[in-house]
């Protein structure tokens, strides 16, 4: 391992390994902005210039590889002049946006102006004027005056999405970033961009103008909507315990796992994560068909309710004839806990309502839209085994887990079969079709609101924790169901 | 046109030279016959870096010295790329060879592969000199028939092959990292070093590349020896040189001289002086690139240690002159206009500074200037320096440097 | 609008491209050829451009535009294009432009309304012995005042 010294500090460096990395890992900050791991060295911003012992010209940290002895000190006044010229050539032309630009409070200009620079502008020529509203994506803006040409972007689609959407066309300052005339970018991978965007000329629709990270809280998950299990991260704001509801996600980003998703996420998640959880969600237990119209019962009397048809159908001998709908949305946690139920009770089988699977797609995207089918299988059950409509036709009581992705389409065969079954009991996240045809109706935690576990297409267990809290009757289905059980066992 | 030693315009008297028959007859290929018979590669090579041959692109590089980080166990295939992209303003030489001898620049290439273990060469001309090229296709197609370039040349188990490649108006591509991304079809953007192209080069094999200039010198080196040519020159700069001569002279043109000859002898002796009765005001010693000389300090020898010392650089040996009807500030600009053109956008400190730089002296130029504006343009300069990612960063800020600090009386009188 | 490439261009193009271990190398010399052929480069020839070299058309489009001797738009049947660098400036090239400006009734950049000419500053040329110069399609002439300039445009047909 060669051992290399960054201001005094001995380090034993990974060999291959560059300088700024290395020093990083020790804590030591050393300013990029073309840079990224997730990139071989571009060495065109020059912003992480910094002083090696033995050589007459300062050199990038980026690019400079371990060797054994090395010797780098980044906080010379050389060092300190060199990174605050830099920084001031990548301030004369930018526009002083940040009243009304996405990224202020995580823009790596802003953070080094405050950390390396803070002198007023001295440019007094007329700054370049560029477009600053470019479609570049179905909800991607490009803003050219904003832009460094640190070329990340250019350099994501090319090498790592490989799609080759945008370049860089003329040169000196006239250099811009473009997609082909009239194009925009289709990669699934494409909100990418706004992440590895070091400033505000790539945003996104979705979270343009609608708050200021320092508002938001963070806090990280799983990403539920394929069976890669990309880590993210979860912003919102957590709202007002005096008002249900008021916690709100304004965006989702991913977390670095290599062994997992790298440093991205796709588009499905990214913008899946968020709709899901604004969706309408069923908020309320409701009691269907039985006097008092759903209303007002609390979690107590409903699973109450479900104990009572449970128990009338095994003492009559009938517990084969107790099914159940899940999805592979279902945490590992609630699928052990429902395993267990149904094989207390004697119960019949289990299908599973999961969505088709999809196009698997750009570089993370996989065909499996669910993230526990894996996890499914390790508890026992097998997704494709049986039938929805089939288990409707022999079950007088069902179980149906059901998410606003994962449920019985009205009008399908299953949903016909459902109405003829006698007890549903209906644990859902959204206000789904089943809703109305459900004798009772149970609202549990999306994945904002939940905790568990689910086991990726890779065998990966991955846990996460409730980012937002849940409000209204919502209650997590792991807690809904041990409460069932434990009522279920005080009974003979 | 020409005096003092003729060496490489030895025969241009002949103006039918490009033509294979006549360069045969003043002697041409008989140093490739003469390697391909009698010497190794390696003794080739050996010559050529015995022989002192600094690069005559603009860095001055020693050629045998560039060929020999080529790794032994480097494996094939191999490249060796011609830069005839002569971007360099007040430039001019390549293309006299080009034009009149280009036989003697191609006997240099197979001669180069020949030592280097090269099979493919790309001549980068410059899409300008579109007739040239041209002319250069003939002489390549002549070769060809002759046996002099192909499969099994003269003979031989050696082959070699070359191939003219057009550029398309970037003087960016003259730099060899961008040249190498140009050829790969794509935007002139330098590349990051090291790796050195000697390793990693063209399609990612182990590259040389060499300027036209100095691949003609290499048949007279190998038909005639390393002291021969050191000897004409100085030590560790040996052989003759093309010096460009451009401005108001009575006679502009290329002189081939030896290497060290003295700077005024070119002006005022080959070059015959001022026209018109002109005075000498500067003398931009090496291109564009090269800093500027006042009118006193033009007494050093056109060596490049010699202009290294003299605080510039011998470069392209684009020696332009400037009289002293010339205004300073005119100069300015179309120096600072040419580099922010010419950038290539790819580092912040040379795309944001060469424009910043431009829009200062274009201001002063239209009469808004301040003394400061000045102190502003070497404090960019000075910023510029050093921070970029290949030299165009230097060869703008250094000539500005010394613009600026040499005639700033000129520059603030011009200002009130 | 595309246009169909005639098959010695496409012929031309397969040619350079087989000197490169990679095709994507013969890309300035094929837009030199398709340049030379058509008059100018549309979207689609880039197009056209990437899908017989197999490189994305995005690589194309960049080269295009990064490189000055590319144009997009036609040009006259006389490209003059004026080196307005340092030693053909200083040598009265400023002047040259502004004759050539006033005579043809148009500005750097634009084309006579006859189609005839084209006018445009390029960096240097590498004829400075000559200076001013200027480059008539692909033909140097030099050594160039107003009365030589009026002659060189008088004479071509």
């Amino acid at each position: 391992m060669p051992v290399i010294e960054v201001d005094g500090k001995r380090i034993e460096a990974a060999a291959g390994r560059n300088v700024l990395d290395t020093a990083e890992s020790v804590g030591i900050a050393i300013p990029h902005f073309c840079y990224h791991p997730a990139f071989q060295p571009e060495g065109s911003c020059r912003m992480c210039l910094v002083e090696v012992e033995g050589s007459p010209k300062l050199e990038l940290a980026c690019s400079l590889v371990v060797r054994d002895g090395l010797k780098v000190r980044t906080d010379t006044p050389t060092v300190r002049e060199a990174r605050r010229s830099v920084l001031e050539f990548f301030l004369a032309d930018h526009p002083i946006d940040c009243p009304i630009c996405d990224k202020a409070g995580e823009c790596t200009l802003q953070d080094y102006y405050a950390g390396y620079d803070l002198a007023e502008s001295r440019n007094i020529e007329p700054k370049e004027r560029r477009e600053k509203l470019v479609k570049i994506g179905e909800k991607l803006l490009l803003d050219r005056e904003r832009c460094v040409l640190c070329t990340r972007c250019v350099r994501f689609l090319a090498q790592i999405a490989q799609t080759r959407e945008l370049g860089v066309v003329e040169r000196g300052v006239h250099a811009e970033i473009t997609t082909l005339p009239g194009e925009i970018i289709r990669s699934v991978d494409s909100g990418n961009l706004v992440d590895l965007c070091p400033v505000g000329a790539i945003t996104s629709t979705d979270f343009r103008f609608k708050t200021r990270p320092w508002f938001l809280k963070h806090a990280d998950s799983i990403c539920p909507l394929c069976a890669r299990g990309c880590n993210i991260v979860i912003d919102h704001h957590p709202g007002f315990t005096r008002v249900p509801g008021s916690a709100k996600i304004y965006r989702v980003r991913p977390r670095q796992n290599d062994a997992v998703n790298g440093h991205f996420m796709c588009d499905d998640g990214r913008a899946g994560f968020v709709a899901d959880h604004r969706a309408v969600r069923r908020e309320r237990i409701a009691r269907n068909g039985g006097g008092g119209a759903g209303t007002e019962w609390g979690w107590d009397r409903a699973l109450d309710f479900a104990v009572e048809r449970i128990a009338a159908l095994r003492s009559a001998g009938k517990a084969g004839r107790i099914g159940a709908i899940l999805h592979s949305f279902l945490t590992n946690e609630e699928l052990e806990h429902v395993k267990r139920l149904l094989a207390s009770l004697g119960a019949g089988a289990v299908a599973f309502a999961d969505p088709p699977e999809g196009e698997a797609s750009g570089i993370l995207l996989l065909a499996d839209r669910t993230p526990n089918r894996a996890g499914a299988a390790a508890v026992g059950f097998d997704p494709r085994a049986a039938d929805p409509a089939e288990i409707a036709a022999r079950s007088d009581l069902l179980f149906i887990f059901e998410t606003n992705r994962a449920n019985i389409p009205s009008g399908s065969a299953a949903w016909e079969a459902l109405r003829k079954v006698a007890t549903k009991i209906l644990f859902t996240t959204h206000e789904t079709p089943s809703v109305p045809l459900a004798d009772l109706v149970l609202p549990v935690s999306a994945p904002a609101e939940n905790r568990g576990s689910y086991t990726n297409a890779d065998g990966r267990v991955q846990r996460f924790e409730a980012a937002v809290p849940a409000c209204f009757d919502i209650r997590p289905l792991a807690d809904v169901l041990v409460d069932l059980s434990g009522k279920l066992g005080e009974r003979p | 046109m020409m005096s003092g030693a003729a060496v490489l315009t030895k025969n241009f008297d002949r103006t039918d030279l490009f033509r294979i028959d006549t360069y045969l007859e003043t002697g041409g290929y008989a140093a490739l016959r003469k390697a391909l018979t009698g010497m190794t590669p390696a003794a080739v090579a050996a010559e050529v870096k015995a022989a002192s041959l600094r690069g005559r692109g603009g860095a001055g590089f020693p050629a045998g010295t560039k060929w020999g980080f080529v790794p032994q166990a480097a494996g094939t295939p191999r490249y060796l790329c011609v830069n005839a992209d002569e971007g360099e303003p007040g430039t001019f030489k390549d293309r006299f060879i080009l034009a009149h001898t280009p036989h003697l620049m191609i006997e240099g290439i197979i001669l180069t592969c020949y030592a280097v273990g090269i099979e493919t060469a790309y001549v980068y001309i410059r899409g300008e000199y579109e007739m040239i090229a041209r002319r250069l296709e003939a002489a390549l197609e002549e070769a060809r028939a002759r046996g002099f370039l192909g499969p099994n040349i003269l003979g031989t188990d050696f082959s070699a092959e070359i191939h003219v490649h057009r550029g398309a108006g970037s003087y960016i591509c003259g730099e060899e990292t961008a040249l190498l991304e140009s050829l790969e079809g794509k935007r002139g953007l330098p590349r990051l070093k090291p790796p050195f192209p000697a390793s990693v080069g063209l399609f990612g094999r182990p590259t040389v590349i060499n300027n036209v200039e100095t691949l003609a010198n290499v048949p007279g080196i190998v038909q005639n020896g390393a002291a021969w040519f050191l000897d004409q020159g100085r030590p560790k700069d040996g052989g003759t040189r093309l010096f460009c001569v451009s401005g108001p002279v009575v006679r502009p043109g290329i002189y081939e001289l030896p290497v060290g000859a003295p700077l005024r002898e070119l002006i005022f002796t080959h070059a015959g002086g001022l026209k018109d009765g002109k005075t000498l005001k500067a003398v931009i010693p090496g291109g564009l690139s090269a800093p500027l000389l006042k009118a006193g300090e033009i007494d050093v020898p056109l060596s490049t240690e010699g202009i290294a010392a003299a605080g510039s650089m011998l470069g392209s040996a684009g020696v332009i002159v400037i009289d002293e009807t010339t205004r300073i500030i005119d100069l300015l600009v179309l120096v600072a206009k040419f580099y922010s053109h010419e950038s290539c956008g790819q580092c912040t400190p040379c795309r944001i500074g060469t424009a910043w730089i431009n829009k200062i002296v274009g201001r002063i130029s239209a009469g808004s200037g301040r003394p400061a504006d000045l102190d502003e343009i070497l404090r960019l300069a000075e910023n510029i320096k050093g921070r970029t990612l290949c030299p165009l960063g230097d060869a703008a800020a250094l000539p500005i440097l010394a613009i600026v600090r040499k005639f700033r009386a000129e520059l603030e009188q011009g200002m009130k | 609008m595309s246009r169909e490439f005639p098959p010695a261009l496409v012929e031309g193009i397969a040619r350079l491209a087989g000197r490169y271990p990679a095709k994507q190398a013969a890309l300035l010399p094929v837009l030199h050829l398709v340049q030379n052929e058509l008059g100018h480069i549309t979207m689609d020839d880039e197009r056209s451009v990437a899908g017989i070299l197999g490189i994305p058309a995005m690589s194309v489009h960049e080269v295009v535009s990064f490189y000055s001797m590319f144009r997009r738009a036609p040009i006259g049947r006389y490209h003059l294009q004026v080196c307005t660098n340092v030693s053909c400036a200083l040598a009265g090239g400023g002047r040259l432009v502004e004759h050539l400006k006033s005579k043809l009734g148009i500005k750097l950049g634009e084309t006579t309304p006859d189609g005839k000419f084209t006018l445009t500053g390029v960096e240097c040329l590498g004829a400075c012995e000559q200076a001013p110069c200027l480059m008539v399609n692909f033909d140097y002439h030099g050594n160039l005042d107003s009365a030589g300039l009026d002659a060189l445009l008088e004479g071509l047909p």
